[in-house]
């Protein structure tokens, strides 16, 4: 029993294929990045407008230092002095600038009386009557000077109402401008982030197309060994399922990550651009946080593992037994399998529960932890205002940003396993890509375009398994035309033949020749063009019938109900309300056994293969259509060289030939009377397989 | 799409503590969340204002802390509560269905296909879990919160709340509108997915035939529609999708927008402080939540209901085949009588059965002969009650079937039937499913008889080797005769073979049938066939065709007496080759 990995790390190799696929949709997958960054620039902008028009409308905040050589190299020194103001004896520096100056500096200038910590109100001034009039009221407090209105913020505040709004029009003004950047801002986003969205989209449904395309093709071209060994199942689960688990990391995981550190990267530069000391603050409660993601994510891992186990285990055990209820109703199960049920769906809740713990107490962590970094924020960056080595606005960016920050972090461990997960289907499906085991198909030269079907096999060895031979040494020859029959016990290796002969598989040693040519010679296509094995289990493809009779060939309807008609099959096909039109339904369901079988040799007929080979159907079927089959049977192989690995005793008398393989070699050979009368194993066979078939005998 | 939820209120009651203490800490972790901003204001006020000290700053941060980690607490709470309350009703529900489905019988079996109602259990449980739990909580959180929220906000300042909330409203109806056309879109993509995956398994599945027509390409081309058709799907999905959440984000932007524009304003002004700015800003981010909440809720509850609604199909199908009250408690001891029994699906449907009359007495073999479609099966099936006969129609000892207590019944019959369902687990498992409890020497001696026995060297652990998907894969003959043995363990007084030899070899029928005829000498059997082979071992046969009872008698009669018997009969003479 294989336990499948759902989970696995992250990693490279995994990773460096994936991307390779991504490679023929370069140009969508870069806009889509630089879309991307553009979208989150909007959004990491939009504080900053909020606290730009903060600081410099709603709050106007200025602190004034008298105009002399040593303020003025200080604050060259900063790289203040070309924001500053110089208007009369005093520079003006807007709050945002002046917190920057150290506090000891400050404290020097403000013993020299060069610098105090009131704060003022400058704003342009304006050719209007009425706000000349407001400022020759106050001769007092209001000074124009350099084209500047300049008053203390107190002042200012203290002003009547109306006063002040004629007074701070250029701010409402201001404001205007900030709401339209603003606008803009998230207009911008809006549409960058659905081009985002929908190009990753694009690639990603792109590269699983070709993913699942590369995939089908290969796996349909595996040789049966493969195939056969290998559960349908499974292979249907790499191709749709696993698939689906990349593109959910495409899709979702991959660019949510990208967006979610950009947006993480972006605020952290974004508060070390505002502020390097808060900055410095705000980025040293992550390692906490990362702990307690890297924590978190190992035991959400182990739960989401938990549940998918226990989900996969209820949900066999239901479908188990829905179809079976017949069975369990028979004998009486009922309680039983409830009770079994019951203890199955406990432990299903229970890991449901222990995986909503993780989450129950990851993510109240991290509000917390949200919570604490702003406390934090507003304790030192309090302090900071009151030195005023920080402005009102840049605080309240900060609170901003830092919920935006933790905002991702949220749903890191689900991104995490989905990763995870994404990780594992990429390591099946590279696995399966990887195998490769075909059969070479490298013949260039062909077979005569009339073939007439004479067949050879000489010294031929064959083990499915190494060491286990199922033929050894076997020779023998079918002549065009011939109809052979080959008969022996369950193990002798019939149907090898029959696999061999068409190069499903491909021999060890010896040769296999049609008409004197190697089959290993010749392209598969022109070999199986000529041969043509027909199954005892009988698949029919979902479609029309005349669908499942051409196979997607270039046949003319005509011939298709000529071949139909040549096995019989064409009265039940008339009979149904659509005739050939009629759609089957999952693998034929609605139609017998027998009529199966029938449409299967319409569709060796409408082919028309010269060498054919019968694997007849072992289970029994009502005798009416037996007899139906044995007839279209024998319309069949007239005219072709025919292979039969016979089971019907009827078959094996009307043979031309009866070829008897016992351990993988052949034992007998001829006519049925000859054989019998030779007394040798097919008489023994005989007597055992056969001669009881029609009971015993009155 | 409230009467849906009935099926629910139960489960809920159960829960109810649970239910209580979830939203009590949902409530106190929205009054938590609430007050916080409060502190942020206070702070940032006094930062602002003139007369700061650290002192004041670091108490109220200290608070602030302490609510926070009190929010953290309540939200664990009911994170705990509901979402416990939820998962565990899911779990009762799911047993509630598949007790129910314990005592359906095959009618609703035809009606329901078996993937139909996996995905009903888990699919659609997923919706109810989401309809019990978080949209509850989505809605008492949007309730409380946007409640509360609006109410701080119109009394401080109503001018501003009127105006920044006018955008919230359309994230309601974006979530509303959107969600239901995602839903549809998403169904779409489902289907494309699932049409996707049949493809693969049907061409994987027919690969032989596809290899020996050298139709690969084909295939491939086919494949090719289906995947592109599927790209297609998703792509849809992914127009409006891709919309979606940056078109709430956008909204969302505009309420902050307006606050900008109208608050700023007002700030400069003096009718509002830098603090309540601040304060202002937090509760519109807090809205953006709720409203969207609104939105899902109604979403989650219509697709609760939908689903609710296909559970309760499963759930009001009340079992049509049940014990009689005062029904008959012992057990039947074999002595069969059936007469004039005429049976069809429905009451229009066209009759199976017709004026079916015989009689078994106990210890004695019946044999069935007919063609496919005849009626061979429903007949057999009829008598465990598998399907239900009318009233006085079958007989056992005497009484009507339908008078005995149904597991006493069936517990007397045993039938290998015609395809031989196996469950995974291991072959003795599989052997001893009628009684667990059977000793390693009964389940040897069931094995005996099918001849599986043969093959235990061959079977990795020998009984103890699973079966079925993950496990051993056997043949269909192999089936078949573990299935034999099934039936022959719990030994009981009425055994039916349903066509039951059809993928075993001639040889090996016979050594079946010695052994079989051996062991069960004195009770009661049926077998089923079309084989005349088979057949000759019975007492009596009775021929089917139509439904109707065509000829009847021993072998000898019906091989002599002109009829469907006697062709076929010959048939297969002819056909085997009899010497």
């Amino acid at each position: 029993m294989e336990e499948e990995k759902i989970i696995k790390g992250y990693d490279p190799v995994i990773m460096r294929r994936l991307l390779q696929f991504t490679k023929p949709y370069k140009l969508p997958a870069i806009i889509a990045i630089i879309a991307l960054l553009i979208a989150t620039v909007a959004e990491l902008a939009t504080p900053v407008i909020m606290q730009r028009a903060i600081d410099h409308h709603i709050m106007a905040r200025y602190y004034r230092f008298a105009a002399a050589d040593n303020v003025r190299s200080t604050l060259e020194e900063h790289g203040l002095y070309d924001d500053a103001l110089e208007i009369g004896d005093n520079y003006y520096l807007p709050e945002t600038d002046s917190e920057k100056l150290p506090a000891d500096e400050k404290d020097a200038l403000i013993e020299a009386d060069q610098f105090s910590r009131t704060t003022w109100y400058l704003t342009p001034t304006r050719e209007d009557a009425d706000l000349q009039a407001l400022i020759n009221n106050y001769p007092d407090k209001i000074d124009v000077r350099d084209g500047y209105i300049i008053m203390t913020r107190a002042d200012m505040q203290a002003l009547p109402m109306e006063q002040k709004t004629l007074l701070r029009t250029g701010d409402i003004n201001g404001i205007g401008r900030s709401t339209l950047l603003y606008f803009l801002l998230l207009a911008g986003a809006l549409l960058f982030m659905f081009l985002q969205v929908y190009l990753i989209a694009y690639t990603g449904q792109e590269v699983m197309r070709d993913i699942r395309s590369s995939l089908f093709g290969h796996t349909i071209r595996q040789s049966l060994r493969y195939l056969g060994k290998t559960p349908v199942g499974t292979l249907v689960t790499r191709i749709t399922n696993d698939v689906e688990t990349i593109n959910e990391f495409f899709t979702s995981v991959a660019t949510s990550l990208l967006r979610d550190f950009a947006l993480m990267g972006g605020v952290v530069v974004t508060l070390f651009l505002l502020d390097v000391r808060l900055a410095t603050i705000t980025v040293l409660s992550l390692p906490p946080v990362l702990l307690m993601t890297l924590f978190f994510r190992s035991r959400a891992r182990d739960a989401y593992r938990r549940v998918r186990l226990w989900v996969s285990n209820v949900n066999a055990f239901l479908s188990e037994h829905i179809s079976g209820m017949e069975v369990v109703q028979i004998f009486g199960r009922e309680e039983r399998s409830g009770r079994e049920f019951k203890k199955k769906n406990e432990e299903l809740l229970s890991a449901n529960l222990s995986e909503m713990m993780v989450f129950a107490v990851f993510r109240p962590m991290i509000n917390l932890f949200t919570s604490i970094s702003i406390g934090v924020v507003l304790y030192f960056g309090g302090q900071m205002v009151m030195q005023t080595t920080v402005s009102l606005g840049i605080m309240i960016a900060y609170v901003n940003l830092i919920q935006k920050f933790y905002q991702p972090v949220m749903d890191f461990t689900e991104k995490f396993t989905i990763m995870q997960s994404a990780m594992a289907g990429g390591e099946r499906i590279f696995h399966l890509i990887d195998a490769k085991d075909r059969i070479p198909d490298e013949g260039s030269g062909s077979l005569p375009e009339h073939v007439k079907g004479r067949i050879e096999f000489k010294n031929v060895r064959f083990a499915y398994v190494q060491d286990e031979p199922v033929l050894q040494d076997l020779s023998f020859t079918i002549e065009p035309g011939e109809t052979v029959a080959i008969v022996g016990y369950t193990g002798a290796g019939k149907t090898t033949i029959a696999n061999l002969l068409a190069r499903m598989w491909d021999i060890q040693s010896g040769s296999i020749t049609i008409d004197g040519v190697d089959i290993r010679s010749v392209p598969l296509q022109n070999l199986r063009n000529v041969v043509q094995p027909v199954q005892q289990d009988v698949f029919m493809f979902a479609g029309t019938i005349e669908d499942n009779i051409k196979l997607g060939a270039d046949i003319p309807h005509r011939q298709v109900r000529r071949a139909a008609e040549t096995v019989q099959a064409a009265p039940f096909i008339e009979q149904l309300p659509q005739g050939y039109e009629s759609e089957l339904k999952e693998s034929g369901a609605n139609l017998s056994t027998g009529q199966r079988q029938l449409l299967a040799f319409s569709r060796v007929v409408a082919h028309d293969p010269r060498i054919l080979i019968l694997d007849e159907a072992t289970g029994s079927i009502d005798t009416e259509t037996e007899q139906l089959i044995q007839a279209a049977i024998e319309k069949l192989m007239q005219g072709r060289t025919a292979i039969v690995i016979a089971h019907r005793l009827s078959t094996i008398r009307n043979a031309d030939r009866i070829l008897v393989l016992n351990d993988g070699q052949l034992a007998e050979s001829g006519r049925h009377d000859e054989l019998l009368a030779r007394d040798g194993l097919y008489a023994t066979l005989y007597r055992l397989q056969y001669q009881q078939q029609g009971g015993k005998a009155p | 799409m409230l009467k849906e939820y009935k099926t629910l209120l139960p489960l809920v009651k159960r829960y109810t503590v649970f239910y209580i203490l979830g939203l009590l800490a949902l409530v106190l972790t929205d009054a938590g969340e609430l007050y916080i901003p409060q502190l942020i204001k206070q702070v940032t006020n006094i930062i602002a204002g003139e007369n700061f000290t650290l002192q004041a700053v670091g108490r109220l941060v200290l608070m602030m802390v302490g609510v926070a980690a009190a929010v953290a607490f309540f939200r664990f709470g009911w994170r705990y509560f509901i979402h416990g309350a939820s998962r565990r009703i899911e779990r009762d529900l799911r047993e509630q269905v598949f007790t129910h489905l314990l005592s359906l019988s095959s009618g609703f079996y035809q009606k329901m296909r078996t993937g139909d109602i996996m995905a009903r259990s888990s699919n659609d449980m997923r919706a109810i879990r989401m309809a019990s739990g978080m949209a509850l909580v989505a809605f008492i959180d949007g309730f409380f919160l946007s409640v509360a929220i609006l109410a701080i906000l119109f009394s401080q300042f109503p001018r501003l709340a009127l105006i920044t909330i006018i955008p919230l409203p359309f994230i309601t109806v974006i979530v509303l509108l959107g969600g239901k056309v995602i839903g549809r879109r998403f169904k779409l993509v489902q289907e494309g997915f699932s049409r996707l995956s049949e493809h693969v398994q049907e061409a994987l599945t027919g690969i032989r035939v596809v290899k020996s027509f050298v139709k690969e390409s084909w295939i491939e081309k086919s494949f090719h529609v289906r995947n592109d058709d599927n790209l297609r799907r998703n792509m849809q999905l992914v127009r409006i999708w891709g919309l979606f959440f940056p078109l709430i984000t956008f909204v969302s932007g505009l309420s902050m927008l307006f606050l900008l524009y109208y608050g700023g304003q007002a700030v400069i002004l003096d009718d509002f402080t830098p603090g309540d700015f601040m304060a202002f800003m937090s509760y519109l981010t807090m809205l953006r939540w709720p409203v969207m909440g609104m939105g899902f809720t109604i979403n989650m509850l219509q697709r609760g209901a939908a689903s609710l609604q296909r559970i309760n199909e499963i759930l009001n199908e009340k079992p049509d085949i049940t014990s009689k009250p005062n029904a008959i408690t012992s057990r039947p001891a074999g002595d069969l009588k059936v007469d004039r029994l005429n049976f069809r699906y429905q009451f229009e449907g066209p009759p199976l059965l017709q004026e079916i009359s015989f009689e078994v007495p106990r210890g004695n073999t019946l044999g069935i002969l007919g063609r496919t479609g005849s009626g061979k099966s429903t007949l057999v099936r009829l008598i465990p009650r598998l399907l239900d006969p009318p009233t006085g129609s079958i007989f056992i000892d005497g009484h009507d079937i339908r008078q005995y207590l149904l597991p006493q019944l069936r517990a007397a019959i045993g039938i290998v039937p015609q395809d031989s369902f196996l469950f995974s687990d291991t072959i003795r498992g599989n052997i001893a499913f009628g009684n667990p409890d059977a000793t390693d020497e009964q389940v040897q001696r069931a094995a005996d008889i099918s001849t599986i026995s043969r093959e235990l060297l061959s079977f990795p652990h020998g009984w103890n080797t699973p079966v079925g998907e993950r496990g051993l894969t056997l043949s269909g003959g192999q089936k078949q005769r573990i299935a034999i043995s099934r039936a022959m363990l719990i030994d009981p007084e009425l055994l039916i073979f349903d066509d039951a030899l059809a993928s075993v070899d001639a040889e090996t029928e016979e050594q079946i049938l010695d052994a079989f005829l051996k062991t069960r000498r004195g009770r009661t059997n049926i077998l089923v066939a079309h084989r005349v082979s088979t057949l000759q071992h019975a007492d009596h046969i009775i021929v089917l065709d139509g439904g109707r009872i065509v000829q009847q008698g021993s072998h000898d009669q019906l091989a002599q007496q002109p009829g469907l018997y006697r062709d076929i009969y010959r048939l297969q003479q002819l056909t085997g080759g009899g010497v």
